[in-house]
């Protein structure tokens, strides 16, 4: 009977199997997340960015050289072109007038032009609270929004920030489309957005393609636009696959059934070295270096961790090169502060911490913690010097890190007890509301030159009457860091900011109110046929440029 | 007998009424709410924001109220929408279930057939007994997580026979079928076994023995129906556990199915879509242990 | 059954030999040494070492210890659990059985898996445990087990139990004026032994398999902490870069298994009747 089975099976086999035949004009994708929604305005995350890049662009973004540019305008906004001016608001604070011009030509997926209409009513949505689009910020301080024409639209800003230029997040919405749906009620627009319940209108899309499928939770189809008014891109349909399990990810790369893996939302950089190692020629690999700030946040009302001296001395005590050397083939950059070593605020000359244990040990003898019995420290009064260490629970290579830090800490003395917990509870609860007895492994990610206000001054400490926003979560206060948050937007020559912008990290340095470890490197995994992704490295994912992708 | 069904019919509503209330008290003990994220996700969100998002979303209110909210509109037909996957929840629910509905029902037949096959063979066979223990002993130790990613590498990466992952055509569903039955094979070759050799100690099959019928013929004509009816309860009463078991098949082999849904729901904190979905699992699997029960009446009429 | 007995028995002296073959091997599983990562197996290292230079064999024994108490203790919290329960139901019958039953039903029909993450997650400090701790971890795990595992064992001791009231020696020691209680303990629970062993001894395996799963979810027995599930979990992750990291935890539990179902055989054969099925 087995005998049969076999027979059977063999008989069955050849017609499972079916040649994957490369036709180049589909491109499969694949990510490790899929995006809550396709709405513009509403949640952010990396999937949706990534998603939207193909099928929507904005007027403003940062290049793969971290610059700003034009994607839909024809010329920056500058003070010295006349489009941006300096007035006094009617409240008679300093603001400022900034106008920008659309480019000829630009049209919705169905065809509809593009005008300042459409801007009008992102603007009059995003500044309606019940829409319910996440950051108001923007909406609060642009007060007004003039259509100077059916292309140039200006906006009135209550207060001056060197990044005036950058729209960000706001781009045209096809008011043709959204404004009746949104003007019913705008409480649930939300629910009724066309980007959800029909995702696959055309006319909602104005970028190089538009979303023509969509299977919640594992794909989403792109084919062209016809009615893109730039170069042609390369592929007719590109598939977007979502696969959570980074090992399955990898073996549908190599089983061909996806082509490549996006470095925005792909494997660890050691994976995917060792792929590169395993496959030879038929893969290539970029790893880029981007603006995603592993480091560990200190508890600053900790009591052994309010003395800088047990900072400085917990971070000479880590030899963080030699766990990017061992753990990450040396691929990731290696922080000295916040600030990343390649945005050009960067301080070549700030100080450094070295893998130095004896002088940790000293500085923790000089704070008072004394090596105790059991190789823990312990101060006048007997306590020993133990903290808590978290981070997200089933990261593999966080934990990786996270074991090695624990064991370089004993070294000099210090518990680290691991406490981990998903990151739904960890960035949910734990950090916000701060109960954290000690320190957390996590990351930030950011844009080219972004002022860090959020995790550095002291007003954004999160508490209860704040409703526990804010993202200092180490609890740093330093009257002189507040008053150079508060002073670095509103600079706008880019040389005195500069100066800002070393005495920053220079206190950043000295104070640690967190560790910086390194800068994560995306590795971004192509098939040795695809040309011409160029990775960002920050926020704005490559998939804005698609166009410029090309089969070799 | 119609009775009986109705009694049953609404001690199932009781205890569903009774498992959303605590399916809902359980995902709301999980520390962090929905804006709690967006805010640690977003640097730019204010206080006013998340004061205005909260309250845009209902998460002001007392946690009694948003479920007696939530209760009400359910069983006004109004299911609500999916924060997670901005979808109404039962535009979710449907596919979910037809996808869930293939990969559980062909894996749990084909557990069943396997599992009763085995079971007759060793009843059979003596001689075979230690390959079907063998075979079920693999079966209960090895973990689907494991066995999953071990398919995918010989079938898919290796051969390229199959595909790795993914939703299309049968020759998607293979991996995970085979998968998933691989994990419940052990519990119904077990359960096979023993219905078997109660079944062959039932008078009936004594006296087709002296009547000389070939042993084949006993265990395929006279006890496997005899077995079946037990079967069928178990299998019944396994559908909720098979759900839990399809989350890490399903994650393996990305498909998005009710497990993956459920997960992903409770994890980010999307209620409207997790209370209905382990609702509409917990329902479906007690009625089927009803319809089980009702078979097991009819077929057997000895149980009162 | 002694087969079975036996390799518990070894499994379980290898997890009190742990720190024995620490001492002789002078490696510390728990400390990470960034310069032996995937070494092969030599005479320093019997298995070789893990993804962050840590001797795999005596992770194995440290990991014993923490997977056979999970298992074990989630074993016999749902034994216990259950055998009250199913017992009550099957003696107050009525209302409380229905109650109960239906209980175990909703249980059962629940998807307990994305639950059981819920509760994974909990801060251990709610409830009045140590953060931190993997013996906290330990409990943690076991009483989520637990407390989803009771069910099968309540259902088979009702089903037995119900059977054994019926029975002639239980209605004549009733009609003899013999005390409820006296009832069940001198002569119900003893014919419930054999089954609720059974089902004990098969649970254990389960529980070491189910924390390998929560392991893989990333909400087992937190790091440094080695237990079977979460090296075969962490193993998995590996899988193309040291695919062979599986086999030794992969092996821990397919011989918890196989003496879990010895021992539950031989129970069954001793007792003379077959509760395979259990």
């Amino acid at each position: 009977m087995i005998r049969i089975v076999v027979a059977l099976l063999c008989l069955a086999l050849p017609v499972l199997a079916q040649g994957n035949n490369p036709a180049r004009d589909t491109l499969n994708i694949g990510i490790t997340q899929y995006p809550s929604t396709l709405h513009p305005n509403i949640d952010s995350m990396v999937a949706k960015s990534f998603t939207l890049g193909f099928t929507r662009r904005p007027v403003t973004a940062y290049d793969a050289n971290w610059q700003l540019i034009c994607l839909l305008c024809e010329t920056l906004p500058t003070l010295e072109n006349g489009l941006a001016m300096r007035e006094t608001t009617p409240e008679g604070r300093p603001g400022l007038r900034v106008t920008w011009r659309l480019r000829e030509g630009l049209r919705w997926g169905d065809g509809t032009p593009i005008t300042t209409e459409d801007l009008r009513f992102t603007y009059d949505a995003g500044r309606d609270g019940a829409t319910g689009m996440g950051p108001a910020e923007f909406f609060r301080s642009a007060y007004e929004f003039i259509a100077e024409d059916a292309r140039s639209f200006t906006l009135r800003f209550d207060r001056v920030t060197f990044q005036f230029a950058s729209l960000g997040d706001f781009a045209p919405l096809p008011a043709h489309l959204e404004r009746a749906r949104w003007e019913i009620e705008p409480r649930s627009y939300r629910t009724r957005t066309l980007y959800d319940t029909e995702p696959t209108n055309p006319g909602l899309w104005n970028g190089p393609y538009r979303v023509t499928q969509v299977q919640a939770g594992s794909a989403i189809t792109l084919e062209r636009n016809p009615h893109w008014s730039g170069p042609a891109p390369a592929f007719r349909r590109i598939v977007i696959r979502t696969v959570e399990s980074t090992p399955a990810l990898e073996a549908q790369l190599l089983a061909g059934q996806v082509d490549m893996v996006a470095g925005e939302l792909g494997l660890p950089v050691e994976q995917v070295s060792a792929l590169i190692r395993r496959t030879g020629q038929r893969f290539r690999a970029e790893y880029r270096p981007g603006l995603i700030y592993e480091h560990l946040d200190l508890n600053l009302d900790v009591p052994a961790l309010s003395d800088r001296r047990v900072r400085q001395a917990l971070l000479l005590a880590l030899d963080r090169g030699q766990i990017v050397a061992r753990l990450f083939e040396g691929r990731q950059t290696l922080a000295h502060t916040s600030v990343n070593t390649l945005d050009w605020p960067h301080d070549p000359n700030v100080r450094q911490y070295g893998h130095d244990p004896a002088r940790a040990a000293a500085l923790l003898a000089e704070a008072g913690w004394m090596p105790g019995a059991d190789g823990i420290r312990r101060n006048a009064q007997g306590q020993r010097l133990a903290i808590e260490l978290l981070t997200t629970a089933g990261n593999r290579s966080r934990e990786a890190v996270q074991q090695v830090i624990q064991a370089q800490w004993r070294q000099i003395g210090v518990e680290a007890r691991i406490r981990n917990e998903p990151p739904r509870v960890l960035f949910g609860e734990t950090l916000p509301r701060r109960r954290f007895q000690g320190a957390a492994l996590f990351a930030w990610v950011s844009a080219p030159e972004s002022v860090p206000r959020g995790s550095l001054h002291s007003d954004e400490i999160p508490r209860a009457e704040r409703n526990w926003s804010g993202q200092n979560y180490t609890g740093f206060r330093n009257a002189e860091m507040d008053a150079l948050l508060e002073a670095l937007p509103q600079e706008l020559d880019r040389e005195r900011r500069r100066v800002l912008w070393h005495r920053l990290q220079a206190i950043y340095a000295e104070e640690l109110p967190s560790l910086p470890l390194w800068f994560r490197q995306d590795a971004h995994l192509w098939p040795a046929w695809l040309d011409g992704v160029r990775p960002t490295g920050h926020l704005n994912p490559s998939s804005l440029w698609v166009e410029e992708w090309r089969v070799r | 007998m119609i009775r009986l069904i109705l009694s049953r019919l609404a001690q199932i509503a009781v205890t569903a009424a009774i498992l959303s209330f605590c399916a809902f008290m359980l995902i709301a003990l999980m520390p962090g709410d929905p804006i709690d994220l967006a805010i640690a996700g977003d640097p730019r969100l204010t206080a006013e924001d998340a004061a205005r998002l909260r309250a845009l979303h209902g998460l002001d209110q007392p946690l009694m109220a948003r479920y007696l909210a939530w209760a009400g509109a359910v069983l006004e037909g109004r299911f609500g929408h999916s924060r997670l996957f901005a979808q109404p929840v039962a535009a979710l629910l449907g596919p979910a279930l037809v996808s869930s509905l293939e990969l559980l029902g062909l894996a749990l037949s084909l557990a069943v057939a396997l599992g009763v096959g085995l079971g007759a063979l060793a009843a059979m066979k003596p001689a075979t007994a230690p390959f079907v223990q063998g075979v079920a002993l693999l079966a209960q130790a090895v973990p689907s997580f494991w066995l999953g990613i071990l398919l995918i590498i010989l079938f898919a990466v290796q051969l390229g026979w199959l595909p790795a992952g993914g939703e299309g055509g049968w020759r998607f569903l293979v991996l995970p079928v085979v998968t998933l039955c691989f994990a419940n094979l052990a519990a119904y070759a077990r359960h096979a076994a023993a219905a078997l050799s109660t079944a062959m100690a039932e008078p009936h099959i004594r006296t087709a023995r002296a009547q000389g019928a070939g042993e084949r013929r006993i265990i395929w004509r006279h006890a496997l129906p005899n077995a079946g009816v037990p079967l069928l309860t178990i299998a019944a009463l396994d559908a909720g556990a098979l759900v839990s078991g399809a989350l890490i098949t399903e994650t393996i082999f990305a498909r998005p199915g009710m497990g993956k849904l459920i997960y992903d729901a409770v994890m980010g904190n999307d209620f409207n879509l997790a209370l209905l979905a382990l609702l509409v699992v917990a329902v479906v699997t007690m009625l089927a242990t009803l319809a089980a029960d009702l078979a097991q009446r009819w077929l057997d009429p000895r149980i009162a | 059954m002694r087969a079975g007995l036996a390799l518990l028995g070894l499994l379980l002296l290898a997890a009190l030999a742990a720190p024995l073959a620490g001492a002789a091997l002078g490696h510390d599983p728990f400390l990470p040494d960034l310069f032996s990562r995937f070494e092969p197996p030599s005479a320093s290292h019997p298995l070789g070492t893990d993804e962050l230079g840590r001797d795999l064999l005596l992770r194995l024994l440290h990991g014993a210890r923490v997977s056979l108490t999970v298992g074990l203790l989630a074993a016999l919290a749902a034994t216990l659990i259950g055998t009250f329960i199913g017992l009550m139901a099957a003696w107050r019958g009525g209302v409380w059985d229905a109650v109960l039953m239906r209980l175990a039903d909703g249980l059962l029909a629940l998807p307990a898996l994305p639950l059981l993450v819920i509760l994974a997650a909990l801060d251990p400090a709610m409830i009045g445990l140590p953060r931190g701790e993997a013996s906290a971890d330990i409990l943690r795990i076991a009483v989520l087990l637990a407390a989803f595992g009771w069910v099968g064992v309540a259902r088979l001791v009702r089903a037995t139990a119900l059977s054994v009231l019926a029975r002639d020696f239980v209605r004549a020691a009733r009609a003899m004026g013999v005390s409820e209680r006296r009832v069940l303990i001198r002569h119900v629970l003893p014919e419930l032994a054999a089954p609720i062993a059974i089902a004990t001894a098969l649970a254990v395996g389960g529980a070491v398999l189910a924390e390998s799963v929560l392991s893989f979810l990333g909400l087992g027995i937190a790091p440094p902490a080695p237990s079977w599930g979460n090296m075969l979990a962490n193993a998995q992750e590996l899988v193309f870069q040291a695919p062979l990291a599986a086999i030794w935890p992969g092996l821990a539990i397919l011989l918890t298994v196989l003496g879990c179902n010895l021992v539950a055989d031989g129970v069954a054969r001793r007792q003379g009747f077959s509760t395979r099925g259990q």
